[in-house]
């Protein structure tokens, strides 16, 4: 993917980018908000990330101008405020998602994979597959090797929220947002311990293991 | 001297006892004006009616040398600054004690004894003929004028002295509210110049108007006073909080540097490090969020929560981590849907920090427990625990930010969980309460309904 980064602070743009590459994404890195005007409108870009503070034009003045301008682009909104009201603000500025400093590298790359492929997630599908386990959303019933494995609601739906995103990395924080509608972080690793239940049900009867812990980041159901 | 009258002229009460003063000697011109010129009509009327019936008596004598007889016998008994005849009789002389010239300045009446002086004053006239000569009657004004000067005379005994009193009056107010102003001034000073300390100390006797400021202001300054104080605190506590942590790191990163040269366990160290910094984000983004909390804008776009669907959502998010510890989340909610206004992330948020405190502070005992309930006139939403609860003398102190009980020091958290629940429940006109559980500790939140 063709990314740029918009944000005036050296080191921290230095190390999404040099993460960025590491994952195989061309990475263009401006650090003031008129030359990131100029060059997210003239580049194309799969996904924008977009600082917030800038120096010249402020993140989300930048943000109005382009969505103004009819570009849609998705925009990644870094932000230091975390509050409930910022958030609204980014999200109603045109940012397609938002993550509050500090953060780790994997939560950031992890939410711009999301923002690449969204608009794919559209397609209705009735039964979703990952090697021997099949989710019929229709009849609501999970079956891995033959065997009917039984589901609370909100297992299956963690399960399908996993399944639907087959080989992106899901974090915390975006489990916690899509599966329970929670935006602050609890200090309690509430995710951990759902998760561990839906393995005790979906993967430690069997051989293999279909729901991966990638370190420092989160989730994932491979492809 | 030319600045403190200068000072004093643009005092309220001087300015309104001008006002007044100015005001009634209007009123009092208007009226003695208006009662002058009736008065003055009414005499000329009387005047006018005099000469009236003068000339129907000259008018019954028989012929013109019985009007001229008349006339020189009337005339020589009347004063002529009173009265003065006049008979051109048709012969063409003059009788009476008068008689009325005309030359380019106007009409003259001129006497007519030996010195053909001239009467200067102002008379009021009736001219007729008679048999063929002309008689002219004039009637003195000296009682209108005498009149004008008893008015003038009135107006200014009844207007000077108000005018001096009201002056002197408005003077002594003035200097009096000059210096209770000055009081006030003094104070504001006082505080603007951080003195937070400073209070109006009101006189006995100050009107009711500056009583009511001074009181605002003094109000104002304690409300500053105590923000300042908690604001101070707050910051010693943020200082005091973050640079343990900040401290720590410094000491994994030594320990990395350490194993980098001895080539020792490089991981550890890190990821201690990292979880430090992880702590002190969280304390910085809990601090912040109380902050808007505790500013409010959140109420502006309050909507209709269902609580009763929030406590199953939270007690089942928390119901595994619960399981892990050995412990039982069990909720007491009604069957329907109980709503109350509010922000539901922040609710949501409250209910949280409520369930990860009682799990995290109820040692091995087993429940906590969720209840809603709905009384005539709130919505009461409790969750309790049996562990050692928090005691009687320091449960105001635990919703302060910060603020950790001694025991707990070694739990995770950082004393800012209370903090928001106390907050989200201002926020949202709720009452918060901590109770003893008996044992442990029951938090009850009270919606208004």
């Amino acid at each position: 993917m063709k990314l740029l980064v918009v944000e005036d602070d050296t080191t921290t743009s230095t190390y999404i980018a040099r993460g960025l590459r590491e994952e195989g994404h061309a990475v263009d890195v401006v650090a003031d908000g008129r030359d990131g005007l100029v060059q997210a409108t003239t580049g194309q870009y799969d996904v924008l990330i977009l600082d917030r503070m800038l120096p010249e034009l402020d993140g989300l003045t930048l943000l109005k101008t382009l969505r103004g301008a009819g570009n849609a682009t998705p925009v990644l909104l870094l932000t230091a405020m975390g509050a409930v009201d910022d958030r609204i603000d980014g999200l109603n500025a045109g940012a397609d998602d938002y993550l509050v400093k500090p953060f780790a590298f994997g939560e950031l790359s992890a939410r711009v994979n999301a923002l690449a492929r969204r608009p794919q997630a559209l397609e209705q599908e009735t039964t979703l597959r990952a090697g021997d386990l099949t989710m019929d959303l229709i009849t609501r019933r999970v079956t891995r090797a033959g065997q009917e494995i039984d589901l609370l609601p909100r297992e299956f739906a963690l399960l399908e929220h996993l399944l639907r995103r087959k080989g992106r990395v899901q974090t915390r924080t975006m489990l916690l947002e899509a599966v329970w509608d929670i935006s602050f972080d609890p200090m309690t690793n509430v995710v951990e311990t759902h998760i561990s239940r839906l393995r005790a049900k979906v993967d430690r009867p069997f051989d293999t293991e279909l729901i991966q812990t990638v370190r420092g980041a989160g989730y994932r159901i491979d492809a | 001297m030319k600045a403190r009258l200068a000072g004093l002229w643009r005092s309220m009460p001087l300015r309104l006892a001008l006002l007044l003063v100015l005001l009634f000697a209007t009123v009092s011109l208007l009226s003695l004006a208006a009662s002058y010129a009736v008065t003055q009509r009414s005499f000329e009327q009387a005047i006018r009616a005099d000469l009236a019936q003068d000339m129907a008596g000259f008018r019954a004598a028989p012929s013109a040398g019985a009007v001229a007889r008349l006339v020189e016998a009337e005339s020589r008994e009347t004063d002529p600054n009173r009265l003065i005849l006049s008979y051109i009789g048709p012969d063409g002389r003059i009788y009476g004690n008068g008689a009325i010239a005309r030359d380019n300045e106007g009409y003259h009446i001129v006497s007519l004894g030996a010195a053909r002086a001239e009467y200067t004053g102002v008379y009021l006239t009736l001219t007729d003929t008679l048999y063929g000569g002309l008689l002219t009657i004039a009637r003195s004004r000296a009682e209108i004028t005498a009149l004008r000067e008893v008015f003038v005379n009135i107006l200014l005994v009844s207007l000077l002295p108000t005018v001096l009193i009201a002056l002197s009056g408005g003077l002594i107010l003035a200097r009096r509210s000059k210096r209770h102003v000055e009081v006030i001034r003094a104070t504001l000073d006082r505080l603007t110049t951080g003195d937070l300390a400073a209070r109006v100390a009101p006189g006995p006797r100050w009107s009711d108007d500056l009583l009511r400021i001074g009181e605002g202001i003094n109000q104002m300054a304690r409300a500053q006073e105590t923000s300042v104080a908690a604001l101070r605190q707050v910051s010693l506590d943020i200082a005091h909080d973050l640079k343990t942590p900040i401290q720590r790191v410094s000491v994994h990163l030594d320990d990395l540097a350490r194993a980098e040269k001895t080539g020792g366990d490089r991981e550890e160290p890190l990821a201690r490090a990292r979880a430090e910094l992880d702590g002190i984000a969280k304390i910085f983004q809990s601090l912040l969020q109380l902050a808007q909390v505790e500013r409010g804008d959140a109420r502006a776009h309050f909507a209709p929560v269902d609580l009763a669907d929030l406590c199953r959502k939270m007690a089942e998010l928390y119901e595994p981590a619960a399981a892990d510890q050995g412990k039982e989340l069990r909720c007491d909610l009604p069957e329907g849907p109980v709503l109350v206004e509010g922000d539901e992330a922040l609710l949501g948020q409250l209910l949280a920090n409520l369930i990860e405190n009682a799990l995290r502070h109820s040692g091995s005992a087993e429940a906590v427990e969720i209840t809603l309930q709905q009384t005539a006139g709130e919505t009461i939403l409790s969750v309790a625990d049996r562990g050692p609860g928090i005691p009687a003398e320091d449960r105001g102190k635990v919703l302060q930010r910060l603020y950790r009980l001694d025991r707990s020091r070694g739990t995770p958290g950082h004393g800012l969980g209370l903090a928001l629940v106390d907050g989200v429940a201002k926020l949202h006109g709720a009452r918060l309460e901590l109770a003893d559980n008996a044992p442990g500790l029951l938090v009850k939140v009270a919606f208004s309904a």
